[in-house]
């Protein structure tokens, strides 16, 4: 046992002696010697290239579009890789301007646009395909791209929230009114037994804004001025509080967990929970938020994302022509039939919708009903630290009981110091 | 020849070490140093500048909003936590140094169960495991003796005592093994002349077991001290943990300056937070070394 | 004396309530976990209060073991772990055995500067981190992440060890050194199987750090094949998971367990390995 032990650290210590120094002196030596030197495939003509695409979604989407990408770009030594970075858009601050490391590519939701695009880690993705690209894609979603007149991004598909019901459990139809929508709710949730009529991210910024918007709020608008505290934000924000009380927790997990588990009878929810849900085996119905009209006669509004691609600058400068053709293979109503037929989403590609089973979906036409009316999420550098504070306000009102309109006004403090310190 | 040797050999063996050190610990530090003087943000991302000391000039006007709250819930917070700690396992490894009791060796094992997961797993199991309205069997004990459900993590005093006794029931453990094996090191005979003195409970201890024990747990203390004034998983993964804020608005030093890292994303700014934050480290890691020593000279 | 033998019995009778009741407080999370981790889909929300799983499955263990490269990050935080392990020591051992045994010019400086140094956040360092692996093309590689987590624990291991040294008798070595044995014999032979606690103990400590931690492994490392446990379940507990709170339960489990065996491998030498040597037996 003893000597077992000294002649483990023997080894131990003549190793860590080796790789002390190493790791300081030669770095340059340790690099080729690491286990591990994964540099990204330099450009060379006749072997096969791979790109590496970013993202911080559903796995089982991303690898729709790549299959069905890569079947496009079979035989021109091509070929595209999809990798889930939690926390993106921090990935992207590190890795953004470092082009061993960081990806050629990332489809991200495009609120980020602006706080990307200023760090000027992005090419105009303009420069990698022609507009006629873009022209095939629905205006909303390539308008969601564009940041200070520039096109930065190549939308892919978009979503929206939905109100997404158990047909097992829900009873009688759907009411028109998000006053009958509570009344239902007061009716059929028991809190103690953990059984829920709705279920919503109550606290969650994006989530609330179908009834922000609707009520003629706004959490920032165009020119980066926050308005949490303004009335109808405020207004919104009561309203949703007493939907809120009948609403669990609202954690992403928990409530998701809730409607699967058929605890909830209905949730508040996108598209990405969808195959979640068809493994519960539940039968799911679904309906345009938007078709609930709130007490001042507008239908709920909520934000719609586009998942849209943006190109790294130094990809652009030297993968040029492999980018295009990628961005090209992507931008193809195949791949927008794929991702409707096989992941519910609702592509950005126009020709897709007129495949009959994509027409048919009663869940992408929905969206695309919400989309006609739905807000973009603002893409100015600004949203990027909106969610903090409009979050905080709504779990403060939500979960702490705080006064709506206090707490609003120290939310709106909140957000102006956060813009004030990002310069 | 041999004194030259002699002179040389002691930082020829610590080089490695300290050449690791210098690499990722003092590096970073002065780095950061660097960058804080810089205008680095979003909108000078690899145009930065030196710019001086503005950006200290702005975080310490900051200090009146957020950070001296955070500076007051830390002290508290460890104050709190190594007082209840300390002082609890203290009786509860008194209690397993009884004599004659059976089963020592039992508790003592089951005890230590909690130390050995991993603090990370621990927080979620606890997030979701005990706390959660839905899953959190808390709530479900509560529910099921008649009352209605609780959400501890939603304000800011039920989520400091939440987040102190997940703490507490990841420390404990270690402060438990520790102080028990500090016990059992006192020399018995003390208590025989003690008691042939009419020393009861409280003298014995006060007079002879604390003493004799403080110089021995004290490097586990302070290690300790500085891991639960650094402690950030807790609080962040509690209750700020991104798209799951659970209402609480509970801020240590150390997530203050985190957020303020990741949010506003101006480096220059949260470098400048993050070195202030540095020196008062300092200055308390000093005062408390200071008093340590005091003590074991007693 | 009879009184004072039921006086004793009612004291241990209480005693041992009082314990049993720690235990249940100190087990019962785990229990918890644990039973979920046996229960099918549905267990976590059903109303009902009971530690035994309901309808006892391995399908959670199953899922993880298969469907995930749980495999493949188990490797790679054991070679992390181990890699880690293998360089804090080696550089702590050497390190220590300088500190304790040679009184030289600059040395309490150093000593205390470590401790003062041990008081900065490493969660604030990220960004330098980042450049410093970026300038040494380390970003991505294991090696890269081995040199930051030594790096992390060689203050804590360097302290830890020289107090242990501090107490073995300098005389040992002195006799040693008689017989014309040269400084790194000594070293091996003589202090290093003597100080067999505090180095077991304080390599542990190492393990369980790199094991545990995530959020160096998760922005360091590129792709999802090279993430640790802690990282690839960090990852995972946003979405995947959600979907199952049992099976999340069953990979926490799943994780935890070498950390346990390696504890209860190593629990008698614990105490007198961080006490500075204050402990005998």
């Amino acid at each position: 046992m003893k000597r077992k032990i000294s002649a483990f650290l023997c080894m131990a210590m003549t190793l860590g002696c080796l790789a002390g120094c190493g790791g300081s002196d030669d770095a340059n030596d340790t690099k080729t010697n690491g286990p591990a030197g994964t540099e990204p495939e330099q450009q060379v003509s006749g072997e096969a290239q791979e790109i590496m695409i970013w993202h911080d979604g559903d796995e089982s989407i991303m690898q729709v579009i790549a299959d069905t990408a890569n079947e496009k770009l079979a035989g021109e030594n091509i070929t595209v890789k999809f990798e889930k970075k939690t926390g993106l858009t921090d990935a992207l601050q590190l890795y953004g301007n470092d082009e061993a490391n960081g990806p050629d590519m990332y489809l991200y939701a495009h609120d980020s646009l602006g706080a990307l695009a200023e760090m000027g880690i992005l090419a105009p993705v303009t420069d990698v395909i022609g507009q006629d690209v873009l022209d095939g894609m629905l205006p909303m979603t390539v308008e969601a791209g564009n940041y200070k007149d520039t096109q930065y991004l190549m939308p892919v598909y978009y979503e929206t929230l939905l109100f997404m019901y158990n047909k097992e459990l829900w009873e009688g139809d759907l009411p028109a009114t998000t006053d009958g929508l509570y009344e239902y709710m007061e009716a059929h949730t028991d809190v103690d037994a953990g059984t829920y009529a709705v279920v919503n991210q109550h606290s969650t910024a994006y989530n609330v804004a179908p009834f922000i918007n609707g009520f003629g709020g706004y959490i920032i608008d165009k020119d980066g001025n926050p308005g949490l505290n303004d009335a109808k934000t405020v207004e919104a924000i009561a309203y949703n509080q007493k939907f809120a009380a009948l609403q669990a927790d609202g954690d992403y997990n928990t409530v998701t967990a809730l409607f699967n588990e058929g605890k909830a009878a209905a949730i508040v929810g996108g598209p990405w929970l969808v195959s979640g849900i068809r493994d519960a085996g539940i039968d799911l119905g679904i309906a345009s938020l938007a078709d609930f009209s709130l007490p001042n006669g507008s239908g709920m509004a909520p934000y719609s994302g586009v998942q849209s691609i943006g190109v790294l600058k130094y990809a652009a400068e030297n993968k040029k022509e492999a980018l295009g053709r990628v961005l090209e293979a992507i931008a193809a109503p195949e791949v927008g039939v794929a991702l409707a037929n096989q992941s519910s989403c609702a592509p950005a590609n126009i020709a897709a919708y007129d495949d009959s089973e994509v027409a048919a979906n009663e869940m992408i036409m929905a969206m695309k009903q919400t989309a006609e009316t739905a807000t973009p999420m603002p893409n100015i550098p600004e949203m990027s630290v909106m969610w903090g504070p409009a979050e905080e306000l709504l779990a403060a009102v939500n979960k702490s009981g705080e006064d709506v309109s206090s707490a609003a006004d120290a939310a709106q403090e909140k957000a102006l110091t956060a813009i004030e310190d990002m310069q | 020849m041999r004194n030259k040797k002699q002179k040389a050999a002691p930082w020829l063996y610590s080089s490695p070490a300290l050449l690791l050190i210098a690499l990722v610990i003092v590096f970073p530090i002065i780095y950061t140093a660097y960058i804080s003087l810089t205008n680095m943000n979003l909108y000078h991302w690899s145009d930065y500048e030196v710019i001086g000391l503005t950006n200290y000039a702005r975080a310490l006007l900051k200090a009146d909003s957020g950070f001296l709250g955070a500076l007051l819930t830390t002290l508290l917070w460890t104050a709190l936590n190594m007082a209840i700690q300390v002082v609890a396992a203290y009786f509860i490894a008194l209690g397993l140094n009884t004599e004659g009791l059976r089963g020592k060796r039992f508790y003592k094992t089951l005890l230590m169960f909690p130390w050995a997961m991993p603090a990370y797993v621990s927080i979620l199991l606890w997030r979701v495991g005990i706390y959660n309205t839905e899953f959190g069997l808390l709530n479900k004990v509560l529910v099921a003796l008649g009352f209605s459900k609780v959400n501890l993590l939603s304000t800011n005093g039920p989520a400091f005592c939440a987040c102190m006794a997940l703490n507490l029931w990841m420390a404990l453990p270690f402060m438990i093994m520790m102080i028990d094996g500090a016990l059992q090191s006192i020399d018995k005979s003390y208590y025989e002349s003690a008691e042939l003195d009419g020393a009861g409970f409280w003298t014995k201890n006060i007079h002879i077991t604390v003493p004799a024990m403080k110089g021995i747990i004290a490097p586990a203390v302070i290690m300790t001290t500085f891991t639960t004034f650094k402690q950030f998983d807790i609080v962040y993964l509690l209750t700020m943990q991104k798209g799951a804020y659970s209402g609480a608005t509970l801020q240590t030093v150390i997530t203050y300056a985190q957020q303020n890292a990741f949010v506003s994303n101006n480096y220059g700014l949260s470098s400048a937070v993050s070195i202030i934050i540095f020196f008062l480290i300092m200055v308390f890691s000093l005062l408390t070394n200071r008093s340590v020593k005091e003590e074991s000279y007693e | 004396m009879s009184k004072r033998k039921t006086k004793t019995r009612i004291q241990h009778m209480l005693l041992h309530l009082v314990y049993i009741l720690l235990c249940f407080l100190a087990l019962v999370p785990i229990l918890y976990a644990l039973s979920l981790s046996f229960s099918g889909s549905g267990g976590a929300l059903s109303s009902r209060l009971s530690l035994l799983p309901q309808d006892f499955t391995f399908q959670n263990y199953k899922m993880i073991l298969l469907e995930k490269p749980f495999l493949r990050w188990f490797y790679n935080s054991a070679v992390l772990s181990v890699g880690t392990m293998v360089i804090a020591i080696g550089c702590g051992v050497t390190a220590s055995y300088a500190f304790s045994r040679y009184r030289f010019r600059g040395r309490m400086g150093i000593l205390k500067g470590l401790l003062l140094l041990n008081a900065f956040p490493q969660i604030l360092s990220m960004f330098a981190l980042f450049r410093l692996l970026k300038e040494m093309n380390m970003l991505d590689t294991k090696i890269g992440l081995v040199i930051i987590y030594a790096g992390s624990m060689c203050i804590f291991s360097v302290w830890n060890m020289k107090g242990y040294f501090d107490t073995i008798p300098v005389e040992i070595e002195e006799a040693g050194r008689i017989d014309g044995a040269t400084d790194f014999q000594l070293l091996w032979k003589l202090v290093m199987p003597l100080a067999r606690p505090a180095i077991i103990v304080t390599a542990v400590m190492v393990l369980i750090f790199v094991w545990n931690e995530y959020l160096f492994s998760t922005t360091f490392l590129l792709n999802q094949d090279s993430y640790t446990l802690a990282g690839g379940l960090y990852q995972l507990q946003s979405n995947d998971y959600s979907r199952s709170w049992g099976m999340f339960s069953a990979a926490s489990i799943l994780v935890s367990v070498p950390v346990l065996i390696i504890f209860f491998c190593i629990q008698k030498y614990m105490v007198s390995g961080l006490t500075a040597g204050g402990v005998k037996g």
